[in-house]
């Protein structure tokens, strides 16, 4: 954390591994969202099936007292079903695409969750109590005769066993032409944002008729389509900024303020290409995949295919930091396009105090870097190779197809195993990733 | 010559997933169509500058020679025949001088897209012929292009709405989305003013080329047998394909219909039109769906 000099190694152990072990994942079972709430004490993941599972923290540990609290299943909902669009005959997938969580405001917790096309509100809500004692009905439910009723009692609530259920409160539809890829809270906490390749759009929770465009990159002419949005979100602290990143690798900052419709952004994040480095696929590794606002609200992180760049607000012309996360990739572009993985969305995030990033990559493999000028380090999920407590051991990349302790050629990068969603717990040293089918939860090392 | 079975490769790759985005599950994905559909466009652009790298200049062909003479003193039609190509030449030459700011060989091609239906016109063509195509007003290709097709005396019949269609295909391909790519090909000063009426031009140079339906079809049928052997990774297969699909999504629309703004799935209807003779087929109802989206 801060004031140690900020040279200390941090170190990462493997906590817990949730889902499947065997090696035959089924498509609906691949994880497709992974994201803390405000509190960290729950942790919600969406999969390609349209469920959703949220994991609650436990208490801390009496017996390990420098162990942070495990993660347990609190409750498992179907959130989206598959549609099907009549007038275009096309399937709507089930998938999550993103998942975010309210800010809490009473004991039920709400989340936002959306598919391609439908956005809806969640109510987790817990009951442990249940009404007994009625008059007229049985406890099982059956109906009494009412000619056996003597007398009358007052029914009162008696405890019950825990049950934790999930409640469709709103349902946000028929808003997007295109695919819904983001949406984000403002810190208002009335609105939200939802955006689709083309379109952004502003909702108030509490409507479901309708939504505000707010900023809309359509061209009359389609054929002139050059850019679509690929990630947007609302500023943490001022309720009227919001930015969006395009597949040309810039970044817009808007102001609500400014106008109804922000299509003239305020600010344009966007860094000169190198000339030098410029290939058939220039264009599809600068694509923006992801864009996150550090917890401060003074940074901005963006995440395209090779690297991450940190951004002030302050200053459009540059990122002010850029970390390479998988370098040697550039030169496997070719064949990354063949088997479609160049066009894999990484997300990244920040530590709780927005010293660190981290962002996941190939063969299982995630990166953290350390905002104070230390070399990223790559480590790995994998539940093979680690055992809980113990500190993960740090990876390194080298060219050909050379394999030994701690090296891996990068011939041998196994691509189908991803690490795509990540979340980082927000007050605390606890990272969630998902593979492609396992959530795995890592802890910092407490010395 | 790397380059162009690399280029070549990824053209072919391109097109495969651009078709195959059509069975997905969950739609069509705007974003990685757009981008697969700049990939194409890059990899068309460095596979036609490998052909004005003076590679293929000495190919035979008669389409070419035929190109040529449609080209007539304009030297801007994008095949060159054979016969042309003391006059390609020189006009290449004369490009040549014309742009020696080029920045890059594909930035050259950028409207050179427009290749034969077979290769001869790839070979021929340099990319400085198509540059000068680009500056031209839609109307002087259109006109050529009428205009040359009557003069194609030996070319085969097959060839005339080829031609049409490469006309139509230059001028979408001089619609290209990215106007820089297509300045950096000719004197600046000649493509700012042809950028922005590019889709006028596109359109008008595509009618005028058709003909109304029988040209079309025609067109269309060549494509497809052209498209039979798209499997064996013919170039003019490809070709045609790329002309088809312009930059980005613009020449799509050039096969497809007539519809004004056809969106981005209707361009891939087009495309998977011209890929298969079985998406011929599925395309009207396909069409009919992907209006409305």
């Amino acid at each position: 954390m801060e004031g140690d000099g900020g040279s200390e190694i941090k170190q990462w152990c493997l906590s817990q591994v949730k889902g499947a072990i065997d090696d035959d994942v089924t498509e609906a079972d691949i994880i497709s969202a992974v994201e803390f709430n405000h509190s960290g004490e729950l942790l919600a993941t969406g999969d390609r099936g349209g469920r959703i599972v949220i994991f609650q923290q436990e208490q801390e540990s009496k017996t390990l007292a420098h162990s942070r609290g495990e993660y347990n299943v609190y409750s498992t909902f179907q959130s989206h079903e598959p549609e099907f669009d009549y007038l275009k005959s096309l399937e709507i997938e089930e998938k999550i695409n993103k998942i975010r969580w309210l800010p809490q405001k009473n004991a039920a917790h709400f989340l936002l969750s959306t598919n391609d096309k439908t956005i809806k509100l969640w109510k987790i809500s817990e009951r442990d109590k249940r009404p007994e004692g009625y008059n007229l009905k049985e406890e099982d439910g059956r109906y009494k005769d009412p000619t056996s009723v003597t007398t009358l009692r007052v029914p009162v609530f008696q405890p019950m066993d825990l049950m934790v259920e999930a409640s469709p409160r709103r349902v946000y539809a028929n808003a997007h032409t295109y695919h819904i890829n983001s949406i984000s809270v403002n810190s208002d906490n009335e609105t939200y944002l939802s955006a689709d390749d083309l379109r952004i759009n502003l909702w108030h929770l509490d409507f479901t008729d309708r939504s505000f465009n707010i900023v809309d990159i359509k061209p009359t002419n389609m054929e002139e389509l050059t850019e679509v949005i690929t990630a947007s979100e609302f500023h943490p602290l001022q309720c009227n900024t919001f930015v969006y990143g395009s597949s040309k690798g810039s970044v817009r900052l808007c102001d609500m303020r400014a106008a109804a419709l922000c299509d003239q952004h305020s600010k344009l994040f966007e860094e000169p290409e190198d000339p030098s480095a410029r290939s058939f696929f220039s264009e599809i590794i600068s694509s923006v995949s992801d864009v996150k606002f550090s917890h401060s609200g003074r940074y901005m992180m963006t995440r395209d295919y090779l690297t991450i760049k940190i951004w002030d607000l302050n200053m459009e012309s540059q990122p002010v930091e850029t970390y390479q996360v998988h370098e040697y990739l550039r030169s496997k572009l070719c064949s990354l396009y063949e088997n479609d993985c160049i066009f894999d969305k990484f997300e990244c995030c920040w530590s709780h105090d927005d010293s660190e990033v981290m962002t996941g990559s190939y063969n299982n493999f995630f990166r953290m870097f350390g905002r104070d000028g230390q070399a990223g380090v790559t480590l790995e999920a994998s539940w093979e190779s680690s055992s809980p407590r113990c500190p993960l051991r740090p990876w390194r990349v080298c060219a050909g197809s050379r394999r030994k302790e701690d090296e891996i050629g990068v011939d041998c990068l196994d691509f189908s195993r991803k690490i795509l969603h990540t979340s980082w717990h927000p007050q605390d040293g606890i990272i969630a990733m998902a593979t492609v089918n396992n959530l795995y939860i890592f802890q910092e090392k407490l010395n | 010559m790397e380059y162009k079975v690399e280029a070549h490769r990824i053209m072919s790759i391109s097109l495969g997933k651009i078709y195959n985005s059509r069975v997905q599950r969950g739609g069509i994905k705007l974003h990685k169509n757009l981008l697969v559909s700049l990939v194409l466009r890059s990899a068309r652009q460095v596979y036609l500058s490998d052909y004005y790298g003076g590679v293929c200049l000495n190919a035979q062909h008669v389409e070419a020679k035929e190109w040529e003479l449609m080209d007539g003193d304009q030297e801007k039609l994008i095949p060159a025949s054979e016969e042309s190509l003391p006059s390609t030449t020189a006009c290449d030459q004369t490009e040549a001088a014309e742009v020696p700011e080029a920045p890059q060989p594909e930035e050259t091609d950028s409207s050179l897209a427009v290749e034969g239906p077979e290769d001869p016109c790839e070979a021929v063509e340099g990319p400085e012929d198509t540059s000068s195509t680009e500056p031209q007003a839609e109307q002087e290709s259109s006109s050529s292009v009428d205009s040359t097709c009557d003069v194609s005396v030996p070319s085969p019949v097959v060839s005339e709405p080829q031609c049409e269609a490469k006309q139509a295909t230059v001028s979408s391909l001089d619609c290209e989305t990215d106007a820089n790519l297509a300045m950096s090909a000719e004197g600046n000063s000649h493509q700012p003013p042809k950028a922005h009426s590019c889709s006028n031009r596109k359109r008008s140079a595509e009618k005028k080329a058709s003909h109304g339906s029988p040209v079309k079809r025609t067109k269309v049928t060549s494509s497809n047998a052209d498209e039979e052997e798209a499997e064996e990774m013919d170039t003019s297969n490809v070709s045609n394909l790329i002309t088809i699909f312009g930059s980005s999504f613009s020449g799509l629309l050039s096969k497809d219909n007539s519809e004004p703004e056809a969106e981005t799935d209707e361009s891939d209807s087009g495309s998977g039109q011209i890929c298969c003779d079985q998406m011929l087929k599925n395309l009207n109802p396909w069409n009919t769906a992907i209006v409305a989206f």
